[in-house]
Protein backbone atom coordinates (compact mmCIF):
# COMPACT_ATOMS: atom_id res chain seq x y z
CA UNK A 1 0.00 0.00 0.00
CA UNK A 2 1.25 3.61 -1.02
CA UNK A 3 0.39 6.55 1.09
CA UNK A 4 0.03 9.81 -1.75
CA UNK A 5 -0.61 12.53 0.74
CA UNK A 6 1.34 15.32 0.44
CA UNK A 7 1.34 16.07 4.66
CA UNK A 8 2.73 12.37 5.75
CA UNK A 9 5.88 10.34 5.21
CA UNK A 10 5.49 9.03 1.80
CA UNK A 11 5.44 4.94 1.55
CA UNK A 12 5.70 4.77 -2.32
CA UNK A 13 9.32 3.77 -3.78
CA UNK A 14 7.91 5.24 -6.97
CA UNK A 15 9.29 9.24 -5.89
CA UNK A 16 12.55 7.79 -4.12
CA UNK A 17 13.47 6.12 -7.67
CA UNK A 18 12.63 9.09 -9.76
CA UNK A 19 14.64 11.33 -7.40
CA UNK A 20 17.45 8.67 -7.95
CA UNK A 21 17.55 8.54 -11.20
CA UNK A 22 17.23 12.53 -11.44
CA UNK A 23 20.62 12.69 -9.31
CA UNK A 24 21.86 10.27 -11.40
CA UNK A 25 21.41 12.42 -14.80
CA UNK A 26 22.67 15.01 -13.46
CA UNK A 27 25.70 13.92 -12.07
CA UNK A 28 26.56 12.45 -15.46
CA UNK A 29 25.05 16.01 -17.17
CA UNK A 30 27.20 18.37 -14.66
CA UNK A 31 30.29 16.33 -15.51
CA UNK A 32 29.79 15.97 -18.97
CA UNK A 33 29.10 20.05 -19.64
CA UNK A 34 31.09 21.06 -17.20
CA UNK A 35 33.62 19.61 -19.64
CA UNK A 36 31.87 20.37 -22.67
CA UNK A 37 31.95 24.48 -21.68
CA UNK A 38 35.19 24.75 -19.89
CA UNK A 39 36.47 28.44 -19.52
CA UNK A 40 32.94 29.25 -20.32
CA UNK A 41 32.23 32.58 -18.43
CA UNK A 42 29.06 31.43 -17.15
CA UNK A 43 30.46 27.47 -16.32
CA UNK A 44 30.10 27.90 -12.73
CA UNK A 45 26.19 29.32 -12.86
CA UNK A 46 25.31 25.83 -14.93
CA UNK A 47 27.36 24.12 -11.67
CA UNK A 48 25.33 26.31 -9.31
CA UNK A 49 22.20 24.95 -10.38
CA UNK A 50 23.23 21.71 -10.89
CA UNK A 51 24.66 21.06 -7.07
CA UNK A 52 21.09 23.01 -6.18
CA UNK A 53 19.09 20.46 -7.98
CA UNK A 54 20.46 17.64 -6.64
CA UNK A 55 21.11 18.80 -3.23
CA UNK A 56 17.15 19.83 -3.16
CA UNK A 57 16.41 16.49 -4.76
CA UNK A 58 17.95 14.42 -1.60
CA UNK A 59 16.05 17.30 0.89
CA UNK A 60 12.74 16.27 -0.91
CA UNK A 61 12.83 12.88 -1.68
CA UNK A 62 15.05 11.08 0.70
CA UNK A 63 14.92 13.44 3.76
CA UNK A 64 11.37 15.08 3.33
CA UNK A 65 12.33 17.66 4.52
CA UNK A 66 9.36 19.88 3.47
CA UNK A 67 7.41 17.50 6.24
CA UNK A 68 9.76 18.13 9.00
CA UNK A 69 10.16 20.36 11.85
CA UNK A 70 10.66 23.82 10.85
CA UNK A 71 14.12 24.54 11.51
CA UNK A 72 14.95 21.79 9.68
CA UNK A 73 13.59 22.69 6.64
CA UNK A 74 14.73 25.96 7.27
CA UNK A 75 18.12 25.07 8.00
CA UNK A 76 18.14 22.50 5.03
CA UNK A 77 17.23 24.93 2.58
CA UNK A 78 20.05 27.12 4.01
CA UNK A 79 22.69 24.86 4.08
CA UNK A 80 21.75 23.77 0.43
CA UNK A 81 21.86 27.29 -0.94
CA UNK A 82 24.96 28.60 0.52
CA UNK A 83 27.49 26.42 -1.96
CA UNK A 84 26.01 27.46 -4.98
CA UNK A 85 25.34 31.42 -3.79
CA UNK A 86 29.06 30.85 -2.67
CA UNK A 87 29.75 29.51 -5.98
CA UNK A 88 28.77 31.77 -8.16
CA UNK A 89 30.00 34.83 -5.76
CA UNK A 90 33.31 33.84 -5.68
CA UNK A 91 33.39 32.88 -9.78
CA UNK A 92 31.83 36.58 -10.24
CA UNK A 93 33.83 38.89 -7.18
CA UNK A 94 37.07 36.62 -6.88
CA UNK A 95 39.24 39.56 -6.65
CA UNK A 96 37.12 41.83 -4.10
CA UNK A 97 36.16 38.77 -1.89
CA UNK A 98 39.77 37.87 -1.47
CA UNK A 99 40.37 41.33 -0.67
CA UNK A 100 37.51 41.33 2.17
CA UNK A 101 38.81 37.80 3.56
CA UNK A 102 42.44 38.87 3.58
CA UNK A 103 43.60 39.19 7.73
CA UNK B 1 -21.63 23.60 49.29
CA UNK B 2 -19.66 26.47 47.10
CA UNK B 3 -18.30 25.11 43.66
CA UNK B 4 -15.60 26.30 41.57
CA UNK B 5 -16.16 26.65 38.11
CA UNK B 6 -13.17 25.35 36.24
CA UNK B 7 -12.46 26.76 33.19
CA UNK B 8 -13.27 24.38 30.44
CA UNK B 9 -10.48 22.35 29.66
CA UNK B 10 -8.93 23.73 26.35
CA UNK B 11 -8.39 21.37 23.25
CA UNK B 12 -4.52 20.14 23.30
CA UNK B 13 -3.45 21.25 19.62
CA UNK B 14 -2.26 18.07 18.18
CA UNK B 15 1.56 18.11 16.50
CA UNK B 16 0.91 18.76 12.65
CA UNK B 17 2.74 15.84 11.03
CA UNK B 18 4.78 18.74 9.28
CA UNK B 19 6.39 19.52 12.34
CA UNK B 20 8.26 16.14 13.23
CA UNK B 21 11.73 15.19 13.38
CA UNK B 22 12.98 12.57 11.10
CA UNK B 23 14.72 10.25 13.37
CA UNK B 24 15.04 11.57 16.59
CA UNK B 25 16.10 15.15 17.87
CA UNK B 26 19.30 13.99 18.64
CA UNK B 27 20.79 12.92 15.51
CA UNK B 28 19.33 16.56 13.97
CA UNK B 29 21.74 18.07 16.62
CA UNK B 30 24.40 15.62 15.30
CA UNK B 31 23.56 16.28 11.31
CA UNK B 32 23.25 20.36 12.23
CA UNK B 33 27.41 20.32 13.92
CA UNK B 34 28.05 18.52 11.06
CA UNK B 35 26.45 20.71 8.81
CA UNK B 36 28.18 23.49 10.47
CA UNK B 37 31.82 22.05 10.54
CA UNK B 38 31.36 21.62 6.67
CA UNK B 39 29.90 25.26 6.00
CA UNK B 40 33.65 26.68 7.82
CA UNK B 41 35.40 24.19 5.63
CA UNK B 42 33.10 25.28 2.52
CA UNK B 43 34.37 28.89 3.77
CA UNK B 44 37.60 27.36 4.15
CA UNK B 45 37.27 26.41 0.40
CA UNK B 46 35.95 29.95 -1.10
CA UNK B 47 38.45 31.87 0.51
CA UNK B 48 41.36 29.46 -0.93
CA UNK B 49 39.53 30.09 -4.27
CA UNK B 50 39.34 33.20 -4.19
CA UNK B 51 43.05 34.22 -3.58
CA UNK B 52 44.44 31.19 -5.82
CA UNK B 53 41.77 31.00 -9.12
CA UNK B 54 44.40 29.68 -11.16
CA UNK B 55 45.63 26.82 -8.28
CA UNK B 56 42.12 25.65 -8.71
CA UNK B 57 41.66 25.85 -11.92
CA UNK B 58 44.65 23.65 -12.83
CA UNK B 59 44.25 21.67 -9.87
CA UNK B 60 41.20 20.24 -10.84
CA UNK B 61 42.12 18.87 -14.33
CA UNK B 62 44.96 16.42 -12.36
CA UNK B 63 42.78 14.93 -10.01
CA UNK B 64 40.40 11.42 -11.16
CA UNK B 65 37.29 12.21 -12.44
CA UNK B 66 36.18 8.78 -12.70
CA UNK B 67 37.38 8.20 -8.89
CA UNK B 68 34.88 11.53 -8.09
CA UNK B 69 31.98 9.54 -10.16
CA UNK B 70 32.11 6.73 -8.43
CA UNK B 71 31.96 8.02 -5.36
CA UNK B 72 28.99 10.44 -6.17
CA UNK B 73 27.23 7.58 -7.76
CA UNK B 74 27.59 5.25 -4.73
CA UNK B 75 26.64 7.62 -2.19
CA UNK B 76 23.30 8.92 -4.19
CA UNK B 77 22.90 4.89 -4.68
CA UNK B 78 22.91 4.21 -0.92
CA UNK B 79 21.18 6.89 -0.01
CA UNK B 80 17.99 5.70 -2.51
CA UNK B 81 18.65 1.63 -0.81
CA UNK B 82 18.43 3.38 2.78
CA UNK B 83 15.38 5.22 2.21
CA UNK B 84 13.67 2.38 0.58
CA UNK B 85 14.60 0.80 3.67
CA UNK B 86 12.56 3.18 5.44
CA UNK B 87 9.64 3.30 2.83
CA UNK B 88 9.02 -0.10 3.23
CA UNK B 89 9.18 0.00 7.52
CA UNK B 90 7.13 2.59 7.01
CA UNK B 91 4.95 -0.16 5.20
CA UNK B 92 5.16 -2.54 7.52
CA UNK B 93 7.37 -4.41 5.11
CA UNK B 94 10.32 -5.41 7.53
CA UNK B 95 12.09 -8.26 5.20
CA UNK B 96 11.82 -5.98 2.48
CA UNK B 97 13.20 -2.96 4.72
CA UNK B 98 16.24 -5.23 5.96
CA UNK B 99 16.80 -6.11 2.31
CA UNK B 100 16.96 -2.38 1.41
CA UNK B 101 19.24 -1.93 4.02
CA UNK B 102 21.75 -4.43 3.45
CA UNK B 103 22.02 -3.44 -0.34
CA UNK B 104 22.55 0.45 0.94
CA UNK B 105 25.44 -0.99 3.23
CA UNK B 106 26.99 -3.29 0.46
CA UNK B 107 26.42 -0.12 -2.05
CA UNK B 108 27.86 2.59 0.55
CA UNK B 109 31.40 -0.21 1.40
CA UNK B 110 32.08 0.55 -1.75
CA UNK B 111 32.84 4.51 -0.71
CA UNK B 112 36.06 3.35 1.12
CA UNK B 113 37.32 0.97 -1.39
CA UNK B 114 36.83 4.04 -4.15
CA UNK B 115 38.12 6.16 -2.27
CA UNK B 116 41.61 4.12 -1.38
CA UNK B 117 42.16 3.39 -4.66
CA UNK B 118 41.72 7.35 -5.66
CA UNK B 119 44.69 7.73 -2.98
CA UNK B 120 46.67 5.23 -4.62
CA UNK B 121 45.63 7.20 -8.03
CA UNK B 122 46.54 10.42 -6.52
CA UNK B 123 50.02 9.38 -4.97
CA UNK B 124 51.56 7.81 -7.88
CA UNK B 125 50.64 10.49 -9.97
CA UNK B 126 52.58 13.01 -7.46
CA UNK B 127 49.54 14.57 -5.37
CA UNK B 128 49.89 14.19 -2.21
CA UNK B 129 49.19 17.02 0.64
CA UNK B 130 51.92 19.30 -0.04
CA UNK B 131 50.96 19.46 -3.75
CA UNK B 132 49.65 22.98 -3.16
CA UNK B 133 46.78 24.70 -2.09
CA UNK B 134 43.97 23.24 -4.24
CA UNK B 135 45.51 19.58 -3.34
CA UNK B 136 45.93 20.65 0.82
CA UNK B 137 42.28 22.16 0.93
CA UNK B 138 40.42 18.82 -1.35
CA UNK B 139 42.38 16.66 1.32
CA UNK B 140 40.89 18.63 4.08
CA UNK B 141 37.35 18.69 2.60
CA UNK B 142 37.31 14.97 1.03
CA UNK B 143 38.89 13.25 4.40
CA UNK B 144 36.76 14.87 6.63
CA UNK B 145 33.89 13.26 4.69
CA UNK B 146 35.43 9.95 4.65
CA UNK B 147 35.23 10.20 8.40
CA UNK B 148 32.20 11.38 8.19
CA UNK B 149 30.70 8.22 5.86
CA UNK B 150 32.70 6.06 8.14
CA UNK B 151 30.78 7.19 10.99
CA UNK B 152 27.30 6.23 8.57
CA UNK B 153 28.72 3.32 7.59
CA UNK B 154 29.17 2.10 11.27
CA UNK B 155 25.62 3.63 12.12
CA UNK B 156 24.36 1.45 8.78
CA UNK B 157 25.84 -1.95 10.57
CA UNK B 158 24.51 -1.10 14.24
CA UNK B 159 21.58 -0.55 12.68
CA UNK B 160 21.13 -3.56 10.69
CA UNK B 161 22.10 -5.44 13.75
CA UNK B 162 19.09 -4.23 16.00
CA UNK B 163 16.79 -4.39 12.61
CA UNK B 164 17.99 -8.15 12.27
CA UNK B 165 16.69 -8.88 15.81
CA UNK B 166 13.25 -6.87 15.12
CA UNK B 167 14.08 -3.58 16.68
CA UNK B 168 12.24 -1.90 13.98
CA UNK B 169 8.40 -1.87 13.11
CA UNK B 170 6.14 -0.11 11.36
CA UNK B 171 4.49 2.08 14.30
CA UNK B 172 8.72 2.40 15.84
CA UNK B 173 11.56 3.05 13.35
CA UNK B 174 12.92 6.13 14.41
CA UNK B 175 16.71 4.58 14.78
CA UNK B 176 16.79 3.57 11.28
CA UNK B 177 14.89 6.91 10.10
CA UNK B 178 17.81 8.91 12.47
CA UNK B 179 20.51 6.76 10.44
CA UNK B 180 18.67 7.82 7.03
CA UNK B 181 18.78 11.04 7.81
CA UNK B 182 22.26 11.24 8.92
CA UNK B 183 23.18 9.22 5.37
CA UNK B 184 21.29 11.59 3.11
CA UNK B 185 23.34 14.98 5.19
CA UNK B 186 26.22 13.12 4.57
CA UNK B 187 25.11 12.77 0.91
CA UNK B 188 24.67 16.33 0.27
CA UNK B 189 27.70 17.27 1.43
CA UNK B 190 29.82 14.97 -1.15
CA UNK B 191 27.16 16.52 -3.58
CA UNK B 192 28.83 19.51 -2.84
CA UNK B 193 32.37 18.42 -2.86
CA UNK B 194 32.06 16.92 -5.66
CA UNK B 195 30.79 20.15 -7.95
CA UNK B 196 34.04 21.81 -6.17
CA UNK B 197 36.81 19.67 -7.27
CA UNK B 198 36.14 17.24 -9.90
CA UNK B 199 33.36 19.51 -11.67
CA UNK B 200 33.87 23.00 -11.72
CA UNK B 201 37.72 23.27 -13.68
Amino acid sequence: MTNTNDNTPSTALAPLAYAWLGLVVLTLLGLGLGQWFRGAGWQPLLVAAIVWVKSWLVCRHFIESHLAHPFITKMMRGFILFAPIALILTAFFGSQFARWATL
Amino acid sequence: MNTIALPATEAIPEVPVSRRFPGNKGIWVGITCELVEFLVLFIVYFVSRAHFPDAFEEGAERLSRISGTVITLLMVTSSFFIACSVAAIRAGQRRRSIYWLIAGLVVSLGYPVAKIMEINWNLAHGINGESGIFFTVYYYLTFNHFVHATWGILGILWVLARHLVGGYTAEDHSGLEALASYWHATDIIWLIIFSFFYVLA
